[in-house]
């Protein structure tokens, strides 16, 4: 009997060795294991031994049954294995195939640099506020200190409605509403729309301005400049010079135009700053005491500055785009470049 | 306004380079927008002489010159001008020179004979349109030297941007007073040293000023017997190189000291005049005269002309008159130089359509103490130039004569607006080189009386002292620093948190922003089916619009996006989903707005997630969605008859009864007024009713510990049922009991009755407090099951 059992584990080692399926292994399991099989028969003949060998053969027996039961366990793994294997092969996809992109919109370049202007304003502790784009020649002209004759409103080609009413031509008009709604300290910017007949590869008849305004009993030309030159550095990259130069505008004085080292040449000078190395971005100036006035602030009591930006103009230094027109033609082919 | 280097330099000394001229003047306030080097673009022209001249053998128009260029052999150089002749001089391009006009000089032969170079034209030199000829030379200039160097062509032009406030600024003694300021050096006014002859003016003119609100000042002189003729060379380049045409010698002389002083000046035909007088006074009603231009203008009583006995012959420092213009024949004239009213000037011109170098001047105002230094100088060199003599005295009615502006100015104040700490001597002597006068008024507290010169109109206030000390100290001196002030406490603002919330989550579900113009066409309401009394019709109009594609406000945001559709169709872009936020124009008010565009193609059109088309839900999702991110929950959705819409594809969004927006499918007109080839479903939001009820707190909702229990109910209803009444009626059924209930399937078909529906909902049901039994549940369902039979005849589907 120690013989039959040592030949049924050789035999049944030798067997697993050549299965080769699941089905295989199954059918080899209930040839050794089954209520037919060897094993089993064997085990049911355990009873005819004698005392004496009936430990000595029961353990030999456990002991290959449980060897038997591992070996066959192995192999089922082994070929489990190979079967996932097999499966996660026929299961690999051509890679180069398209990714299934989620749609994803993406904000008008326009609005992307207004966003950056006012988010770099409001750190700075500038409140947004907004106007009306219908205006009063009151609000757009008069109270800016730039009466009906002065050859200042050259300088702004105005839309007018046939009410009498017109379109703004800056968002400077809502300097003087928001001063009459509000003692100073006043601390805002105010983006929006504004219009002036020109259309041309430079010019929208309709384009966005922010105009910034801060009133309180003591502001400086001096903070006008670190506010603004600030404002330089976080926009367009911390190495940016800023230089102010004398300039006119009727309702700030003293007045200044800013210019930034060229985004181009860093300064060097090239065709886009015309070889000055500079080029302009924003008006700005100390509110003139005659604006004060007109919103009955206390001309000796409160000083303050202001100024505006073009948005088209300063998102074009980024982008470059030879005709700003090209802003509102909503192309999606343009929209989706920024 | 153009100034040219050299010209300058007549005025004032100084040693700044072109750049950094510029570059100076810049930094004042007077923005030099080009420079433009005068005799570059002619270097290798040469004065030459023509020696001899011969026929050409094959060519009747052209002949041979021997040219003469001060080297060792004459040029051949082959000519068609017909004044060219022996002897002549004449500007010589040399072989290798490329002209300013485009022309390269190369050796070349016309009709076989060679050329080696190109005798000029003014119009091929670019200095003139003149191509009759070509240009004559002085014969005293040596022959063989540079073209630009012989006529003084060497010069640098500036082209400056002279803002409003600065009229003084308008002329070179003006733009030189700005150097003086940088300097210190001083100005260098013209001699002038008249010889009058022994007739008194008084005897043959007189002015009178009916006027004298808009005419503060009027002088005259008298110049008999002038030669009217071609100005000297000198003149002719002086005006040329700042861009002023050239007339004849009397008006060349005006422009010229025009140019000088800033001073317009008037020339007449003093024998032209009626009763040889002038009357400066308004228009009567009916008058008419034709101007310089031989334009007919009529005058209305506000315009103030200057007449002789019987009509006008000048619209005041516009434009002289036709009839009495300076001719060949003129022997005599009347040289007028006076001051006029900047309104009055500006009305005027505006009115006419009319824009001179003198209207432009006395818009922005004129020093009126000019009026005699220039009449004199013009005066001096018309004597010069014509020949003429000049009578006795002059003419100088003056009923505007003003005081000196004297002005306070504290130094202390100058710091306090600038942020600078300047001594007042330092202030003092700003204020000295703009030729201000600065007078101490009180010692103790340190202020100035500073007297303001004539030229400095645009002087009034100490701000405007403040601005000059700045300027000339420089703003790039100012120190910079950061506001020192308290910040004002922020408020908030629910339309702009609206606004910023919704844009977001439109961008999230893939629409691209879209900004339009505010303007529209007054068609757009047709092209989009509006009912003729509809309110949104009731658009402003632009008094001047650009064109009828931008002459009314718009009033919904529907027509441009319908617009963006059809542009980027027409471009092959067909997957269209845009959205815009802006202001509409209505009723007087600027309503915020939304509105968006689905279009074309929703997908990304590639293996695996193919091209779409979008429907009236996908429109819907995007609204429901941008009104929960709003935190608004409780909208219905209710069809409309608004005709811009498909009629049986459309909602109008309610929040109780108040509309806040309106979607749907455009209706198959509006598409094809947009030319686009597939639907297009649009919605439009009213952002303030939006912000009105938006509510963006969050409380913490405890997440369910006890187990859902799902269940799925397909029931049979007629087709016309909304499939939300059922759902109405599980919740009330339900109660807190029902979770959720989802639909998820819409069935019509051979498998139901015809004129019936099927709808299929998931309904999960959930206790807050305990685990509910399958009893329960069941009880529940049963529940609902037969409230949705007797309430809307609802069959379970089996
Ligand atoms: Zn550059």
């Amino acid at each position: 009997m120690k013989a039959e059992l040592e030949a049924i584990q050789v035999a049944a080692q030798e067997a697993l060795k050549d299965v080769k399926t699941a089905e295989a292994l199954e059918s080899l399991r209930i040839e050794y294991f089954g209520r037919r099989g060897k094993l089993t028969d064997v085990m049911k003949g355990m009873g005819q031994l004698s005392k004496d060998e009936r430990p000595v053969i029961g353990k030999l027996a456990n002991e290959v049954r449980a060897s038997l039961t591992d070996a066959f366990e192995a192999t089922k793994n082994a070929l489990d294995c190979k079967h996932q294997e097999q499966q996660l092969i026929t299961e690999s996809v051509d890679i180069t195939l398209p990714g299934r992109k989620p749609a994803y919109g993406k904000a008008h370049p326009v609005m992307q640099t207004l966003e950056r202007i006012e988010s770099i304003f409001t750190q700075m502790g500038f409140q947004v506020v907004t106007g009306p784009e219908v205006e009063t020649e009151h609000y757009n002209f008069d109270a800016l200190n730039t009466p009906p004759d002065h050859p200042a409103r050259d300088l702004h080609d105005t839309f007018y409605l046939t009410d009498g009413h017109l379109l703004r031509t800056h968002t400077s008009p809502v300097q003087i509403r928001a001063m009459e709604n509000q003692k100073p300290p006043v601390r805002i910017i105010v983006p929006g729309k504004a219009y002036r007949v020109d259309y041309d590869v430079s010019h929208t008849p309709m384009f966005h301005q922010v105009e910034g305004l801060l009133v309180d009993k003591h502001v400086t030309f001096s903070e006008l400049k670190g506010v603004l030159v600030s404002f330089a550095r976080q926009m367009f990259g911390d190495q940016t010079r800023m230089r102010f130069r004398p300039h006119f505008f009727p309702f700030t004085e003293p007045s200044a135009e800013a210019d930034i080292t060229c985004t181009v040449c860093q300064g060097k000078g090239c065709r886009s700053c015309g070889h000055t190395g500079w080029i302009e971005i924003l008006g700005a100036g100390a509110v003139d005491p005659e604006v004060f006035r007109a919103v009955n602030y206390d001309l000796e009591e409160v000083t303050g500055f202001a100024f505006g930006m073009g948005v088209e103009r300063i998102a074009n230094l980024q982008f470059r785009i030879p005709d700003i027109r090209t802003f509102y033609e909503n192309d999606l082919r343009f929209l989706r470049q920024f | 306004m153009n100034v040219t280097l050299n010209w300058l330099k007549t005025y004032i000394d100084f040693e700044f380079s072109a750049i950094e001229l510029a570059d100076r003047l810049t930094m004042l306030g007077i923005e030099v927008e080009s420079i433009k080097e005068l005799g570059t673009a002619l270097k290798g022209v040469v004065v030459g002489k023509v020696n001899s001249i011969r026929p050409h053998p094959n060519a009747d128009k052209l002949v041979l010159c021997q040219v003469d260029i001060g080297e060792e052999d004459a040029l051949q150089i082959v000519c068609g001008a017909p004044n060219a002749r022996e002897g002549m001089f004449a500007p010589v391009a040399t072989i290798g020179t490329d002209l300013p006009i485009g022309i390269s000089i190369k050796r070349t032969k016309l009709r076989g004979e060679e050329s080696h170079g190109m005798l000029c034209s003014e119009k091929e030199l670019g200095i003139s349109d003149d191509a009759t000829g070509l240009m004559e030379l002085s014969s005293d200039i040596p022959i063989g030297i540079g073209f630009t160097d012989a006529l003084g062509l060497d010069d640098t032009i500036f082209e400056l941007e002279i803002t409003p406030n600065r009229p003084d600024c308008l002329s070179l003694i003006g733009v030189a007073r700005e150097i003086r300021a940088e300097t210190g050096n001083e100005i260098k006014l013209p001699d002038v040293n008249l010889q009058e002859d022994d007739s008194d003016i008084r005897e043959i003119t007189s002015v009178t000023i009916d006027a004298s609100d808009l005419c503060p000042r009027y002088a005259a002189r008298v110049i008999r017997g002038v030669k009217i003729g071609e100005s000297p060379d000198w003149l002719k380049q002086r005006l040329e190189s700042v861009g002023i045409g050239v007339i004849n010698n009397i008006v060349d002389v005006t422009n010229f000291v025009l140019m000088e002083y800033g001073q317009p000046l008037h020339a007449f035909d003093y024998n032209k005049l009626g009763e040889k007088r002038i009357v400066v006074r308004r228009a009567a009603a009916g008058e008419q005269i034709t101007t310089l231009d031989e334009e007919e203008r009529k005058l209305t009583p506000d315009m103030l002309v200057i007449a002789d006995a019987t009509k006008p012959v000048a619209l005041a420092g516009i434009m002289g008159g036709y009839e009495t213009e300076i001719t060949g024949t003129t022997r005599d004239v009347l040289l007028e130089s006076a001051n006029f009213d900047p309104s009055s000037v500006r009305a005027t011109a505006k009115a006419l359509g009319l824009n001179t170098e003198a209207s432009y001047r006395f818009e922005r105002g004129v020093d009126p103490e000019t009026v005699i230094p220039a009449i004199d100088r013009a005066t001096q060199l018309i004597v010069e130039l014509t020949g003429g003599t000049v009578c006795e005295g002059i003419i100088d009615v003056y009923p505007g004569k003003c005081e000196l502006l004297q002005i306070h100015l504290r130094p202390k104040r100058v710091n306090f607006i600038l942020g600078t700490e300047l001594e007042a001597d330092e202030i003092r002597q700003i204020l000295s080189r703009l030729g201000f006068g600065v007078d101490t008024l009180q010692q103790q507290d340190n202020i100035y009386q500073v007297t303001v010169p004539t030229f400095r109109r645009d002087i009034t206030r100490e701000i405007d002292l403040i601005e000059e000390i700045a300027r000339v100290h420089g703003y790039d001196n100012i120190p910079t620093s950061l506001p020192k002030g308290d910040i004002p406490i922020p408020t908030t603002n629910t339309l702009d948190e609206v606004r910023r919330r919704i844009k977001h989550y439109l961008l999230g579900s893939g629409m691209m922003e879209a900004i339009n113009y505010s303007f529209c066409h007054p068609n757009c309401f047709d092209k989009i089916r509006l009912a003729g009394d509809n309110p949104l019709r009731d658009a402003l109009k632009l008094q001047n619009p650009l064109s009828p594609e931008m002459s009314i406000l718009r009033t919904t945001l529907l027509p441009s996006l319908l617009e963006n559709a059809q542009h980027n169709h027409n471009h092959q872009i067909d997957n269209i989903a845009l959205f815009e936020l802006s202001t509409v124009f209505l009723n007087g008010n600027e309503p915020a707005r939304i509105a968006g565009i689905l279009a074309g193609e929703i997908g990304g059109g590639v293996y695996g997630n193919p091209h779409q088309s979008p429907d009236f839900f996908d429109i819907k999702g995007i609204v429901e969605g941008a009104l929960e991110t709003c935190g608004v929950m409780d909208w219905t959705f209710a069809k409309t008859d608004a005709s811009t819409f498909h009629p049986g594809r459309n909602a109008e969004v309610l929040l109780g009864d108040q509309r806040i927006g309106i979607l749907g499918e455009a209706h198959p007109e509006v598409l094809d007024n947009y030319e686009l080839p597939y639907k297009a479903y649009l919605f439009e939001l009213d952002l303030e009713k939006l912000a009105a009820v938006a509510d963006f707190s969050k409380r913490f909702e405890p997440i369910p510990v006890y187990p859902s229990v799902l269940r799925d109910l397909a029931i049979v209803v007629d087709q016309d049922m909304p499939s939300d009444l059922p759902i109405d009626i599980i919740y009330s059924t339900g109660g807190d009991l029902v979770e959720s209930v989802r639909l998820f399937d819409v069935y019509v078909g051979d498998q139901v009755q015809e004129g019936k529906k099927s709808l299929a909902y998931t309904l999960t049901y959930h206790s807050a407090t305990e685990t509910l039994t399958d009893k329960e549940v069941n009880d529940l369902h049963d529940k609902v099951v037969k409230r949705l039979n007797q309430e809307l005849g609802a069959e379970l589907r089996m």
